[in-house]
């Protein structure tokens, strides 16, 4: 396992915890684990992304959408020098029901990297004893690379806001 | 069923509340939805552009209705989808139109295409599996 550098690692907490809006605020992602081979993505149940009444039961969207955030996350953390990314196709199956009010954890890696494309797979599962897996993804990302980090242009916007 | 009935029953759906999407068609083919922008849904917060995930998830919604199994009304159940993302969205509505490949008794294979002003510049095409008894 190697551990991206930590000033690097530092720049991307902050960026999560602080942009301040859209939908990963929305979504309130916890970075558990981070490495270049690999981040642990927490998101804790929220009643607004329920597909039924009785706010049991994730929408399979969500679930897409987590493993579309996570996997950003993994080619910031895995790739120097991303000027911008923007997603090229994703692929879910949703393995079983996501029926349960747990924390939703999510795994993803960049398990290749050319330079023009990032290709990620990640996995999702409730915070429960059975860990019973609930959907897995893949996908690839455009990557564009360049002097001008995508990280620094973040955090600068955030904070000249 | 009506484009309005469908929009007053998803209302009840938390997640459709958040998504705020309408339903303008619908029929045993097809079925097409529009989506306000919110601050909610953005992924790149430079650019402000939609979240690929939100647009996913617009087109799976919109993917069940045209899927919904006609008598008991249960929802269909997602096995998989496939997202091909071709453009950025931008500040502005999402429309999306889903249009049934094949239902059979089983199994319902829907194909999505979304759009923001003109459908023959698409942000994204879908393809989506439901089980459907």
């Amino acid at each position: 396992m190697t551990l991206p550098d930590p000033k690097k690692l530092d720049q991307i907490a902050r960026m999560w915890n602080h942009r301040g809006h859209g939908l990963i605020t929305e979504m309130n992602l916890k970075i558990e684990k981070v490495a270049t081979d690999g981040v642990l993505v927490r998101m804790p149940f929220n009643p607004s992304f329920c597909a039924d009444e009785d706010e049991s039961l994730l929408h399979g969207g969500v679930l897409t959408a987590l493993l579309d955030s996570v996997f950003g996350l993994a080619n910031l953390v895995a790739i120097d020098r991303i000027s911008s990314m923007a997603t090229l196709d994703l692929r879910v199956d949703y393995l079983r029901p996501a029926r349960s009010r747990a924390d939703v954890m999510v795994r993803a890696e960049c398990y290749r990297q050319t330079r023009h494309i990032a290709f990620n797979s990640g996995t999702v599962w409730f915070d429960e004893p059975n860990r019973a897996e609930v959907a897995r993804g893949t996908a690839s990302f455009a990557l564009m690379r360049g002097e001008r980090s995508l990280l620094d242009a973040m955090t600068r916007s955030r904070t000249s806001k | 069923m009506t484009p309005e009935t469908i929009t007053l029953q998803f209302r009840k759906i938390p997640f459709f509340r958040f998504l705020d999407l309408k339903v303008t068609e619908f029929d045993d083919t097809h079925a097409i939805a529009t989506m306000p922008f919110a601050d909610r849904l953005i992924g790149n917060p430079i650019m402000e552009h939609y979240h690929g995930g939100i647009i996913a998830s617009l087109m799976e919604a919109v993917a069940a209705i045209t899927a919904k199994s006609g008598r008991d009304g249960q929802p269909p159940k997602p096995i998989n989808l496939t997202i091909d993302y071709l453009r950025p969205a931008v500040k502005g509505p999402l429309i999306v139109r889903a249009t049934v490949t094949r239902k059979g008794k089983r199994m319902a294979s829907v194909r999505t295409v979304s759009w923001q002003d003109d459908d023959s510049r698409p942000v994204a095409e879908g393809l989506h599996h439901f089980l459907v008894v």
